[in-house]
């Protein structure tokens, strides 16, 4: 650790990593795969690759473009009547993006020159290009694309800068203290807590600090099974790269195309895996983070320890509030032998959730196992693409029959889990026949490992659907929350209903869209994930109107029992309130120790 | 060229000749069972839509759900812990009170009760009216939420049309919360139980067990929506016609599942059934007069068949506008404070409480707002301001006169449009001719009703029973108009009594909410509402009761004084007049010492001795109100004292003793006697009028 000159910094825990060269296997450094220009490869007004999108081709159906994606190229024949049935979409109203915005369009930056003059001489890479201050200006909440089709931001930042180690973000930090200016750390851009959108009223210099060329992994430790990676690297990019040397963390959100390490860290992230691997907290060995009083770390690299509160949970979840991560170490696993995909149609959703309970409470989950609810079936299967063995459906031909006519189904009240498993084959196998089993006991059929397959693939390419939804008047997004087992099903139908209502209440035309699945599960509760879209023809403030109808949503969630959030995070706001009450007890705390 | 007319467009021209199947918003239900088999109407195959939510269950599912539920299994376990009594026994300690309770629905028995009940209700009632537009609402909603039916209360038949009215519509049938009266009778109790009726006992204090299942019963019925719930808030009928007091136990249990979020919301229906006539009009008026009721028995009810040979007019049933809970607490409740400890061992919060207790009284306001009055209501009023009798054109007149004051507070008058007013009153005299005569000089009087057969000799034929028999019955159908009036008469009340020139309106108000004090137990009003429901009736009296209001805000008194204010004020004389006399029974009990500590008295024997003296006053001609007699007002003035802490009460080994505060009560008759006239009698003299009551009686 190198001591940084400026007076306000005060290294706290200073560490000296000692000579661990021992068997610590170093890499070499490789460029990420998002650009620094991001603007070259992703979209501007919308999310993911710019290659690929949802669209209605000439014969009226919708295809994705693209090759990149399994699903890449094929036309979904069911997906258009699904929209039009299903939301009330029409082909004929259609709604175009407004042009992409220009430097006139854009506020001119505020410039601290000072700061400009001190950030040249210590030759930190940085821009004030229009495009570049545009893309970290905003997150991807439905307000915050919305602008990006629709207005114009009146706040972005002034400046990006791009430092490419922990010694150039200390160095950043510094001046910012210096010159007053104020910094909003950028990961991969992800966000949908709106943490990274600059505060309208600032009227000093905004600096967006884009991590993203801190991408290196620093050194893999195979004894302690450790990484120490820079706290900028894609989620893509850290798995990949691990994977070469037969790694992996196992941390899998469903943004880790393009989410970094230390955004992970700031949000307080949960991966798709987390029952082998564990949620972002429990992957975390070490922490480095650079804050406007100094550098905050622990001093040592150990799996537990005692001595006051972990200050990482301070870090975590701090949504870039209290400084910037820049470097992370992390537990690391053996890239599994085996894996499978696996699936189990229930007769309704009260019994899946029953079924995942009862895996919960004998701890027998697999790696990953989410229960859709009917409306995210029937959503799933509707983008079935047209000609590809890999996506054949169990509800066609004979298993249709069986399903239906046999086991007396419902197709419109059945509730799908998708599984998937990891270990050796032989574990793997001793798992699926012990999940099966229970399963059975609560009505449970397996489903074929296609439909667990597809369930996956919906994650993944949802955020591009919205997208689509956008050009036809639809306004959707999603948001999770965390309860207790025996709350799931009353939070489940009642939000659901809830967002029904909402939408009657205020006049909305067209039948609305809610669908939720239990996406996660744990001894004492589950996490549940909600998704919802409304058509909005008709409005004139869609996006005014979906935040009172989320609010809304989130108040019958806090009467249900649950949690504000189970991953995605907090307004900022919210957040600046709790910290600043924990401060408070601090300060209050003599009252239970004495002054000393 | 007629043909040319737009009046080929009009089918029939002649109100007259009109059938009266469909009348403003309402449809008949009951002709269509005139003209068509009525087996086949029982047999017929019925779709039914329920609870979007629901799982179907038989009625032993819900009770084997009831019994394996966390709630029962918590109480079971805790009762054991306490009382020391052993698992099995308190199993079978929850399965009686379970076989108690729980009903029975099936359609096959109600089928068949529907056969019997469409031929004994073709017998009794001309008509059952009801707004279709409360059914569609019902309808569609059943679908959406679970729903409550909060019907008013005033006859058996309540029950009996309810459940016909939903038989009738394919609606799914309710389950009714009933008490335990009828469980004991033969037969009937069965039968009610096979068509959903479930009993509920009229208290159980700290029974837990007992709690447990009657919680867990109501709520998972009501979270699955088995069928909608109904329940009566006023808790028992109404045997004046006027509304009960709200009870809350079985709303907070029937609500509770909105506020720990089991379920996205409840419907509450407020439903109002008005009579004609009501069935137990006989039975009721004796029994305020202090004749016990006989108990439910089968027996009796055989008995009671004659009245199969009369005629009970029309019933109207009004479904109102639904109130969601949801809406109704938004905004004045959290519910995730019950997200901190498991749902079924918290109860609901002081907030929660609060505000179901004002949802009752929603409840019931409404249930006033859409009663259906009928011209016979209005004619009861007119005759029980003159007790010697009206001459018919007059009675018209004054009829008249009180409807349009009754529609401009917004009150439904069911007066037919087509016929004229003359014929309307002299139908309504013919059909209630138990209760008055028609001299052949058109003079309209009140005449002796004849006592039901449970009433002995002596009771009977005693004139002040008798006639006071006759002023209580009238009374029964006058009280179905007081709601629409009580706030207008206390504000009468005191300007008509107001011996200056002007009266501020502070002062007014403070005599409105003396009078709201001492009347809430005699009538409903939404607590906190006070200065609001004031403010409304102000401005309703100017505009058309001919209240003079000066620049200063000042009531002038002369102008203000005219027939309407008269009118209304002494409508509501006897209710102060009758507490007036209570409170000299209370002072007598002192013997006219206010410092004095007066004898303790059970509240039924405070109740009984103040009827004595009544009875005495009566005789004497000291006062001429027979009404006052009615034990429930008697009853209701006594409660509100308690409420108001002019009356205490003791605990002493079991019994509640109420202790009068001398200087307390004097003070109230003090107040009354300055609003409306009392007799010149001296309070001694009431001592000596109780002891010599007493004494004849002996």
């Amino acid at each position: 650790m190198k001591k940084t000159g400026a007076k306000i910094f005060k290294e706290v825990n200073v560490v000296d990593c000692g000579s661990q060269t021992d068997r610590k296997i170093s890499m070499e450094e490789k460029a990420p795969t998002i650009p620094k220009r991001r603007q070259e490869l992703l979209k501007w007004n919308g999310w993911g690759y710019k290659d690929s999108k949802f669209i209605v081709n000439k014969d009226e159906h919708v295809e994705f473009t693209g090759d990149r994606y399994k699903l890449s190229g094929h036309v979904m024949p069911s997906l258009r009547e699904w929209m039009i049935k299903t939301i009330g979409i029409s082909l004929d109203h259609r709604v175009q993006s407004q042009p992409e915005l220009t430097a006139a369009d854009i506020p001119a930056p505020i410039k601290n020159e000072a700061f400009l003059h001190d950030l040249r001489n210590a030759r930190i890479s940085h821009s004030d290009d229009s495009q570049d201050r545009l893309f970290r200006a905003h997150g991807h909440t439905l307000h915050e694309v919305f602008i990006l089709r629709e207005g114009r931001f009146s706040r972005i930042p002034d400046l990006v800068v791009w430092p490419t180690s922990h010694d150039e973000v200390i160095k950043v930090v510094e001046l910012a203290c210096k010159h007053n200016t104020v910094i909003i750390p950028f990961g991969g851009g992800t966000s949908v807590s709106n943490a990274i959108e600059c505060p309208k009223h600032e009227t000093r210099m905004i600096t967006s600090l884009d991590t993203s060329q801190m991408n290196k992994i620093l050194w893999i430790d195979e004894k302690n099974m450790t990484a120490h990676c820079e706290a900028g690297i894609i989620g893509q990019d850290l798995e990949r790269r691990l994977d070469e040397k037969g790694f992996c963390t196992g941390h899998e959100p469903d943004s880790m195309e393009f989410s970094s390490l230390g955004g992970w860290v700031a949000t307080r992230a949960s991966g798709m895996k987390k029952n082998v691997y564990g949620n972002i907290e429990d992957l975390i060995i070490h922490l480095k983070m650079v804050t406007p009083r100094g550098v905050i770390e622990k001093s040592c690299q150990v799996p537990r320890m005692s001595s006051g509160p972990d200050i990482h949970h301070f870090m975590l979840g701090s949504e870039g509030t209290l400084g910037v991560v820049t470097e992370v170490t992390l537990k690391i696993r053996p890239v599994p032998t085996c894996k499978k995909y696996g699936s189990i149609v229930f007769p309704n959703f009260e019994q899946g959730v029953d079924c995942l309970r009862e895996i919960a409470k004998q701890r027998c989950a697999p790696a990953s196992i989410r229960l859709m609810d009917n409306e995210q079936f029937q959503f799933g299967h509707a983008l079935k693409p047209d000609t590809s063995t890999l996506f054949s459906s169990f509800v066609d031909g004979i298993k249709k029959l069986y399903i239906t006519k046999i086991k007396g189904f419902d197709l419109t009240k059945i509730a799908v889990a998708t599984l998937l498993f990891e270990g050796t084959s032989d574990e793997v196998a001793s798992q699926e026949k012990r999940v099966y089993e229970i399963a059975a006991n609560f009505g449970g059929l397996p489903g074929g490992e296609e439909n667990g397959e597809r369930g996956y693939m919906l994650t993944f390419v949802i955020a591009y659907i919205r997208d689509l939804g956008f050009e036809y008047y639809v306004v959707a997004e999603s948001f999770e929350t965390s309860v207790p087992w025996d709350r799931v099903l009353d939070l489940c139908r009642n939000v659901k209903d809830r967002l029904h209502r909402e939408c009657k209440d205020r006049g909305i035309q067209f039948p609305s869209f809610a669908t939720c699945r239990v996406t996660q599960t744990y001894d004492s509760g589950a996490c549940v994930y909600f998704y919802f879209a409304f058509n909005y023809r008709g409005l004139t403030n869609p996006v005014k109107v979906y935040e009172e109808i989320e609010a809304s949503a989130r108040d019958e969630i806090l009467a249900n029992g649950g949690s504000i959030s189970h991953h995605h995070g907090e307004k900022r706001t919210k957040l600046v309130e709790h910290l600043s009450f924990w401060t408070s007890l601090y300060i209050d705390s003599h009252t239970l120790h004495g002054r000393r | 060229m007629e043909s040319q007319s737009r009046n080929v467009w009009i089918k029939e021209g002649d109100p007259s000749k009109l059938g009266a199947l469909y009348k403003d918003g309402y449809e008949d239900i009951l002709e269509e069972r005139r003209h068509t088999s009525d087996f086949r109407w029982c047999t017929r195959s019925r779709n039914v839509q329920f609870y979007q939510y629901r799982h179907p269950r038989n009625p032993k599912q819900i009770k084997d759900s009831v019994l394996s539920s966390d709630r029962v299994q918590y109480a079971i376990e805790q009762v054991i812990q306490e009382s020391g009594t052993t698992p099995e026994e308190t199993e079978n300690q929850v399965h009686s009170i379970l076989d108690e309770m729980a009903h029975n629905l099936n359609l096959s028995s109600v089928r068949c009760l529907a056969y019997v009940l469409t031929k004994i209700i073709k017998r009794l009632y001309r008509r059952i009216y009801v707004n279709e537009e409360g059914i569609d609402t019902v309808r569609t909603l059943i679908k959406e939420y679970p729903v409550l039916l909060m019907p008013s209360h005033r006859s058996y038949t309540d029950f009996l049309v309810m459940s016909y009215l939903f038989y009738h519509y394919d609606l799914p049938l309710p389950v009714i919360a009933a008490a335990m009266d009828f469980m004991g009778m033969k037969f009937v109790g069965t039968l009610l139980r096979n068509c959903g009726a479930f009993f509920i006992r009229r208290s159980f204090g700290s029974d837990k067990l007992y709690w447990a299942v009657f919680t867990e019963y109501v709520q998972t019925q009501m979270c699955n929506g088995d069928a909608p719930v109904e329940f009566y808030v006023e808790g028992t009928r109404s045997r004046t016609s006027k509304s009960l007091s709200p009870k809350i136990g079985m709303l907070k249990a029937s609500l509770e599942p909105y506020f720990k979020a089991h379920c996205p919301d409840i419907m509450v229906i407020p439903i109002t059934v008005s009579y004609d006539r009501i069935l137990e009009e006989n039975l009721y008026t004796y029994e305020l007069l202090g004749v016990p009721k006989p108990k439910e028995s089968t027996s009796g009810l055989l008995k009671a068949r004659s009245i199969l040979s009369e005629d009970f007019g029309n019933i109207h049933i009004c479904l109102a506008p639904p109130i969601s809970i949801r809406t109704f607490s938004e905004g004045k409740i959290n519910r995730h404070i019950h997200s901190l400890s498991p749902r079924y061992i918290a109860s609901l919060t002081k907030d929660e409480e609060v505000l179901l207790k004002d949802l009752a009284f929603v409840v019931i306001l409404t249930q006033q707002k859409h009663a259906v009055i009928s011209p016979w209501a209005l004619i009861a009023s007119v005759l029980m301001q003159k007790t010697n009798g009206v001459q018919f054109e007059e009675l018209v007149k004054d009829v008249e006169w009180l409807k349009r004051q009754a529609s401009n507070c917004g009150a439904y008058v069911d007066w037919p449009g087509n016929e004229s007013p003359e014929h309307v009153i002299r139908t309504r005299l013919l059909f209630h001719s138990n209760k008055l005569t028609i001299s052949d000089e058109d003079l309209v009087e009140l005449k002796q009703i004849s006592p039901p057969s449970h009433v002995d000799n002596k009771t009977s034929k005693d004139t002040i029973i008798s006639t006071a028999a006759m002023h209580v019955m009238t009374s029964l159908y006058r009280n179905q108009l007081l709601h629409v009036f009580v706030r207008i008469a206390m504000v009468t009340i005191p300007v008509n009594s107001c011996l200056q020139e002007t009266l501020s309106i502070n002062s007014l108000f403070e005599q409105y909410t003396f009078l709201e004090t001492i009347l809430s137990r005699e009538f409903i009003f939404q607590p906190g509402k006070t200065r609001e429901d004031f403010n409304k009736v102000l401005v309703l009296l100017q505009h058309a009761g001919g209240l003079v209001i000066d620049e200063e805000r000042n009531i002038k008194i002369k102008q203000s004084v005219n027939k309407y204010t008269t009118f209304m004020s002494i409508m509501f004389k006897p209710f102060l007049l009758g507490y007036w006399v209570v409170c000299q029974y209370l002072l007598s009990l002192a013997g006219g010492n206010l410092d004095a500590r007066p004898l303790a008295r059970k509240a039924k024997q405070m109740r009984i001795e103040t009827q004595q003296l009544i009875l005495g006053l009566l005789s004497e001609g000291i006062i001429k109100h027979y009404e006052i007699l009615s034990l429930d007002l008697i009853g209701n003035a006594l409660d509100s004292l308690v409420d108001m802490g002019v009356i205490s009460r003791e605990k002493r080994i079991q019994d509640i003793y109420f202790v009068p505060q001398c200087a307390k009560v004097s003070r109230i008759a003090a107040k009354i006697e300055s609003m409306t006239e009392v007799p010149a009698t001296h309070i001694t003299d009431f001592s000596t009028f109780i002891i010599r009551t007493v004494t004849a009686k002996l």
